[in-house]
């Protein structure tokens, strides 16, 4: 009989003969039995793992077996809430045609404020196609922020955002806080304010950012080929060991670093189609280059193949 | 775990340099939002019709939009010291009174110092985050300066990589001149070597 253990199952019930074993779960039977006795100690479990498998698609809304969704035991506080159904059969309509019993629409109402967050970084999320686990994280440090409720004042949504900004610095993956903006309607200043808040009351601290997380974004949406990220990547990395650019956010010197290696390729890119992708002004993008610009010949790397040599390069 | 509340300093060296102060500012009903200005609502205690004031008086504006009810009055030069500071408070509230308000001079506190200084050595941020995590928060998106929360004095330090530092939040000059002692050698320990 194939069973599977789960250690998170044990709380509860242990064998009164051997209090240390480790209880088999018999899902098929809905038993937990000592492997050491062969007692049966717990009867009738629930299994709260996924349903049966389905295979016919068709009829996706009517599975009379479903006794429920799948729980979701990390986020919401248990899904053990009861929805009273849409009628069937000729009693549940009154006069007019309209249902008796129309409350469907009450259930979890403690956690409708963190299932509506939910959605709603779900859908921040997918603007800007952030995987799954991004999504994961956000929504966790969403419910540790919630629970705690020293941010209740503030806006969800912003919290939310913020949420979303400290899961991607988190995952090694930073997104700048203007991306942020641009799918929330949250402020950057206000989004600012709530990261600064949720890392007091997280306790936690996030890494410093580098200029190298923003490259390979940045140069796909500009189409650029791999040897010119490459390129930037490299400018970008000498340009802040040798001090070039010092007390300049990374941005600005990844979107210098970009445009001082496009020009160099066959790839040019002008400084605003770069400020556009990276969020910073153009004159940002100068100020920075002005700085990088008398050392370029030391900041590329040493296998690039120039379609405009160093000297001919645009000086601003 | 409590973190240590103090970065150690060393008994024997002292820095050499003093923060100097740039602004005392006061405010109890009066909100100041220039930093420039001081801010002087000293309790006069009697109502004031902030309109009235705001109208008639030089120098002063009022933001009702602004949640405290207050009058924001500005001073040219600004001041340097606690004792002009009390003293541009009492010429205002002379003012007031001769607009016709019993004004009285009551319950006069200063309620911020802020003060600016140099190290005159570049300063490695990344590695002052790194190490003071606790009380440092440095984002180059949000704001240049690394802002450096001390607990013992209560002080916020804005520290820039130019070396430059402003000290906030003090109630009395010494806490100003104690939390620079304090991150001097901290600072010192992340000098930039080229």
């Amino acid at each position: 009989m194939a069973s599977t253990s789960r250690l998170d199952a044990l709380p509860r019930v242990t064998c009164p003969n051997h209090p240390d074993a480790i209880l088999v779960e018999d899902y098929r039977a809905g038993d937990m039995i000592c492997p050491e006795c062969g007692l049966v100690v717990g009867d009738r479990v629930i299994d709260v793992g996924s349903e049966w498998r389905t295979f016919s698609n068709d009829k996706a809304t009517k599975d009379p077996s479903r006794v429920g969704d799948s729980q979701n035991p990390l986020l919401s506080d248990g899904d053990l809430s009861t929805m009273i159904g849409k009628g069937t059969g000729a009693a549940s309509f009154d006069e007019f045609g309209n249902s008796k019993y129309q409350n469907r629409r009450t259930m979890s109402s403690s956690d409708r404020a963190m299932m509506n967050a939910f959605k709603e970084i779900t859908t921040m999320a997918d603007r800007i196609n952030l995987p799954r686990n991004i999504v994961d994280r956000t929504n966790n440090l969403f419910k540790q922020v919630y629970e705690q409720k020293s941010l209740k004042g503030r806006a969800n949504d912003a919290i939310a955002s913020a949420c979303l900004y400290i899961a991607c610095r988190q995952e090694g993956v930073p997104r700048t806080f203007k991306e942020i903006c641009a799918v929330s309607r949250i402020s950057k200043k206000e989004i600012g304010r709530c990261f600064k808040l949720i890392l007091k009351a997280l306790e936690t601290s996030v890494d410093l950012i580098t200029t190298g997380d923003f490259m390979s974004r940045f140069c796909s949406n500009l189409c650029l080929p791999k040897q010119v990220q490459m390129a930037a990547t490299h400018i970008a990395r000498k340009a802040v060991e040798l001090d070039l650019v010092p007390g300049r956010s990374p941005i600005s010197v990844a979107a210098a670093a970009i445009y001082m290696a496009s020009q160099a390729s066959a790839e040019k890119r002008t400084q605003k189609e770069i400020g556009d992708i990276a969020g910073v002004a153009d004159v940002t993008i100068r100020q920075s280059y002005r700085l990088i610009y008398p050392r370029a010949p030391d900041l590329f790397p040493p296998d690039f193949k120039f379609d405009t040599p160093v000297d001919k390069l645009p000086q601003l | 775990p409590m973190t240590p509340i103090t970065p150690a300093t060393p008994a024997s060296e002292s820095s050499g340099i003093v923060p100097q102060l740039l602004y005392a500012f006061k405010s109890r009903k009066i909100w100041n939002k220039n930093s420039e200005n001081i801010v002087s609502t000293v309790n006069l205690g009697c109502k004031l019709d902030l309109k009235t004031i705001a109208l008639r008086a030089r120098n002063a504006e009022y933001n009702p939009k602004v949640r405290l009810a207050s009058i924001q009055i500005t001073c040219f030069p600004p001041l340097s010291s606690e004792e002009q500071s009390r003293l541009a408070a009492r010429k205002y509230a002379r003012v007031v009174q001769k607009l016709g308000f019993p004004a009285k001079f009551l319950d006069f506190k200063i309620q911020n110092m802020v003060g600016s200084c140099d190290v005159k050595f570049p300063i490695r941020l990344e590695g002052l985050v790194l190490t003071h995590q606790q009380f440092s928060s440095y984002e180059p998106e949000l704001f240049p300066g690394l802002i450096y929360r001390m607990i013992k004095p209560r002080i916020v330090l804005l520290i820039f990589v130019s070396g430059k530092v402003v000290l906030t939040g003090a109630k009395v000059r010494a806490e100003i001149y104690e939390a620079f002692e304090n991150i001097y050698p901290i600072l010192k320990g992340f000098r930039k070597t080229t």
